[in-house]
């Protein structure tokens, strides 16, 4: 086959990979893949996702306002998101696996870990970022601080703040993949067990990866687009 | 300066910008002539086209139809980075380059045409002198220097090459009315040594009139409507734009531009301390006599005050006048304020002396209003940096 | 035990690896909760040799190639506005796509290996490098470039003496945070080649322990630091006029 057919048979195969069963050597009879099988992976993966997001969102995010609005640490936050990136995701995963045990509730809080960095550093940014006049303008009208950082900074730094949030998402979906390595079952399950899944499984495992954090980073991007006020959007453009 | 400077004449010819499907051309037709070594001031409002007629000249704007000429060439005759590195540019921000230091940046121009290194640095420590500037503040960076530090340095850069033609775009516009003056007036004094061919751009009538040899005053729709002297514009405007353009004070301003001693002063008849009266009475009886009172000098001529009738009546000449001396001016005033210390004395003369405190004539209202009405204060007209200035 | 179960169907992890956790006669590195053993570091130092020179040489090469065609592709979009869009669209979905699902994407077409890591690794670089480029070129102040071009300076000489010089500042930032995230994600190597710290993580389809993961790690992110530092000094070396301060 030429340079070209090759590759095109292989995507072929994955195709039919991802939406009817195969044979498979190891399992002994049991058929592998499927569409009911990709749907069950990535519910999976989307569920580990999006709790570690949401765990990450629920420590970062006010501390992040909160640090912003008092306009303390600022040395420390940007420290901080540049040691995020340099975390090895795999080491991460492979000691809370080894040391602090298997399974959804333990690699939930690890990859929580990834996502807080940029949360929290592009929280504090965006407060930071925030007109002192506007807030000087809010407070001399009798907001008190709480609403301060509810009404005026947290819409107003939106924009940098929801960046944040995708680059977190970025890194939780992209670690998720290797999750069976922690004993959470993920659509990474395709690509680590290339002699159950065969190679057909491996390259749909990687597409649907792929796909999936396409997908989720478009709906933050969505979600950005309606969260974000008319008047920031015209400033922006 | 290390070379005998140069200057070229500038030329428009029916030159004309016109942008796309505008009805109206950014500059209609523009014909005017700029001698060498003069300073041109082109002024109008806001949308005039003076700015565009400017950058026709280094083809920052590209010339829609007719020429423009320097010494005789059309700025077409060569591309425009190598035309551009022959004239000197400065803007209103003046756009140092925050990553090189002073001396680089004023290099900057020598380097591009290849200039050795000691030549350039040479020339770099030269122009700092020039402008007045410490030679130590060369190896600074612009962002260690003030606003008017840096907007010198944006002069010197454009001299560096020693180009043929100075084009600056209100250059003094975002500075401080004080440093403002102080800035024109050190402009002027090096335009005195230079003596370059300038383009000057500016809104400010009274910036205009300070700076041009010649000023040229347009309108909307890029129309030349007046190019004179200072002096002729404020005598003589050509329209109703001009007059409007130029103030309701332009007989003030008028004023601004010359000095007491450029014109004929009145002479009071002198009397000594100690000299008969009947002396001062024979000359104050005299028939072309300008001033109706004498004035009591010294040994020196130096002025001590007014002889009233009084005095007169006594035999000899009394060491201590009647009327006190009022406002003494001095040839060297600028005959704006000469004007503001007679109306401020309410007294209708005032003595005049030389350097040395030496009465030198005698200044009334009348000669003012004389000299405003009258078209022969043309003569007197000097180039603008011979101009009372700071 | 369920999970270790599960783990053990999965393939994940070889089965024997769990008969020996009960034994307490066992060396430090085989009883999964002692967290460092410290002879045994001792001893086996010499085996990260190798692997941290082939990590090493992946990033070197992954950013290399990275900023080599982040930067042309970003002078291309400074000429042609019509091209921006595209380019940042274009590098963040390269970014987006897990880098261990990239690796198996094109696995078809280059196959197991070193390349195949490196080109996801630097196409994962171009988005960050990207951007800052084009944001360091845009904080050129308008000022300095119209004095530059009325001064007589063609459109490259502009560019090139005044505009890149002084967006070096936010490449060179660009720069570290691209040596940081893909000095992490080069752990990721191992599941395409057998190269790189991954390797002293993940080795042969089975995790390895503590230990060994955690020399792993800290070697990855004292390059990483090592690596930022580097740039740091090179942005400041070339760039003395932000140093100066104002008078």
């Amino acid at each position: 086959m030429s340079a070209f057919q090759l590759p095109l048979a292989s995507f072929g195969g994955a195709i039919e990979f991802i939406f009817t069963p195969q044979s498979s050597n190891v399992t002994g009879g049991e058929k592998v893949g499927g569409f009911d099988q990709v749907v069950e992976l990535t519910l999976k993966q989307l569920e580990v996702t999006l709790l570690a997001l949401a765990l990450a969102l629920v420590v970062a995010l006010p501390l992040g306002l909160y640090l912003g609005h008092k306009g303390k640490g600022e040395l420390l936050l940007v420290g901080l998101a540049n040691a995020g990136r340099a975390i090895p995701e795999l080491a991460l995963i492979a000691l809370v696996a080894a040391v602090i045990g298997v399974g959804l509730l333990n690699l939930t809080p690890a990859l929580a870990v990834l996502g807080i960095p940029p949360i929290l550093t592009n929280a504090f940014v965006g407060v930071r970022q925030v007109d002192q006049a506007t807030i000087d303008a809010a407070r001399g009208m009798g907001m008190s601080e709480l609403e301060i950082i509810r009404k005026v900074e947290l819409p107003l730094a939106l924009p940098t703040l929801m960046g944040g949030v995708r680059l977190a998402m970025i890194a939780i979906v992209a670690t998720a993949t290797i999750a069976p390595l922690a004993g959470v079952e993920s659509l990474g399950d395709f690509i680590l067990n290339e002699s159950v899944y065969g190679s057909d499984g491996v390259l749909a495992g990687a597409i649907l990866i792929a796909l999936l954090a396409l997908a989720l980073e478009g709906a933050l991007a969505l979600l950005q687009r309606r969260l974000t006020s008319d008047g920031l959007k015209l400033k922006t453009s | 300066m290390s070379e005998r400077p140069q200057a070229s004449p500038v030329r428009y010819e029916e030159a004309t910008k016109r942008y796309g499907k505008a009805a109206e051309p950014a500059v209609d037709r523009l014909t005017l002539e700029v001698p060498a070594g003069e300073i041109c001031v082109l002024v109008g409002p806001s949308g005039c086209g003076k700015t565009t007629a400017m950058k026709m000249v280094n083809r920052t704007v590209e010339i829609s139809s007719g020429d423009v000429l320097i010494g005789g060439a059309s700025v077409r005759d060569r591309s425009p980075a190598q035309l551009r590195r022959e004239i000197g540019y400065v803007i209103q921000q003046v756009g140092l380059f925050p990553h090189r230091t002073v001396s680089e940046n004023i290099g900057t121009v020598p380097q591009l045409l290849g200039w050795e290194k000691e030549r350039t640095s040479a020339r770099a420590e030269e122009l700092l002198a020039l402008i007045g500037l410490d030679p130590e503040l060369g190896d600074r960076y612009p962002a260690q220097l003030s606003g008017g530090q840096q907007q010198r340095v944006g002069v010197a850069r454009a001299l560096a090459a020693d180009p043929l033609v100075m084009l600056m775009d209100e250059p003094f516009g975002a500075i401080d009315p004080i440093n403002r003056e102080r800035l024109q007036n050190e402009f002027l004094r090096l335009q005195a040594e230079i003596r370059k061919t300038v383009l000057f751009v500016t809104h400010d009538i009274d910036e205009a009139i300070k700076m041009g040899d010649r000023i040229a005053v347009m309108r909307e729709g890029g129309r030349l409507e007046q190019y004179a002297t200072p002096a002729e514009l404020l005598m003589a405007p050509a329209t109703e734009f001009v007059e409007d353009f130029v103030g309701a004070d332009r007989a003030l301003k008028r004023l601004a531009l010359i000095r007491v001693r450029d014109i004929d002063l009145w002479e009071a008849p002198l009397a000594f301390v100690g000299q008969a009266t009947a002396e001062v009475r024979a000359k104050l009886a005299a028939p072309d006599v300008e001033v109706p009172y004498p004035l009591l000098v010294d040994g020196e001529r130096r002025p001590l005050g007014w002889l009233s009738e009084r005095d007169l009546t006594a035999e000899i000449v009394p060491r201590e006048p009647d009327s006190p001396l009022g406002p003494v001016l001095e040839l060297e005033d600028v005959m704006r304020d000469a004007l503001a210390d007679l109306l401020q004395g309410q007294s209708q003369y005032a003595a005049v002396v030389d350097g040395e405190g030496r009465i030198a004539g005698v200044l009334s209202v009348e000669i003012i209003s004389e000299l405003l009405g009258s078209p022969g204060a043309k003569s007197e007209e000097r180039p603008a940096t011979e101009r009372p200035h700071g | 035990m369920g999970d270790v179960a599960l783990l053990a169907a999965a393939g994940e992890v070889g089965g024997d690896f769990f008969k020996e956790r009960d034994s307490d006669s066992l060396p430090c590195q085989a009883q999964p909760d002692h967290l460092f053993c410290f002879d045994w570091a001792q001893e086996n130092i010499d085996r990260y040799g190798t692997p941290t020179l082939q990590h090493f040489e992946i990033v070197a090469l992954s950013l290399l190639f990275g900023f080599a065609v982040a930067f042309a592709l970003a002078l291309l979009a400074h000429r042609n506005r019509w091209l921006r869009p595209p380019l940042l669209a274009g590098t963040g979905v390269l970014y987006t796509i897990p880098s261990v699902a990239f690796f198996f994407l094109l696995l078809p077409i280059t196959g197991r290996g070193r390349d195949t890591a490196i080109i996801v690794l630097a196409a994962y670089t171009l988005q960050i490098i990207y951007r800052n480029t084009m944001v360091g070129l845009a904080n050129v102040p308008d000022a300095a470039k119209t004095a530059a071009r009325g001064m007589g300076m063609s459109e490259r000489q502009v560019l090139w003496r005044i505009e890149l010089p002084l967006a070096v500042p936010e490449i060179v930032a660009g720069l570290r945070i691209a040596s940081l995230s893909t000095m992490a994600i080069a752990t990721f190597a191992v599941f395409i080649a057998r190269e790189g710290l991954g390797t002293q993580i993940y080795g042969q389809g089975n995790l390895t322990f503590p230990t060994s993961i955690i020399i792993a790690a800290a070697i990855v992110i004292a390059m990483a630091l090592a690596i930022d530092a580097i740039l740091l000094s090179v942005q400041r070396l070339l760039t003395p006029w932000r140093r100066a301060r104002p008078a």
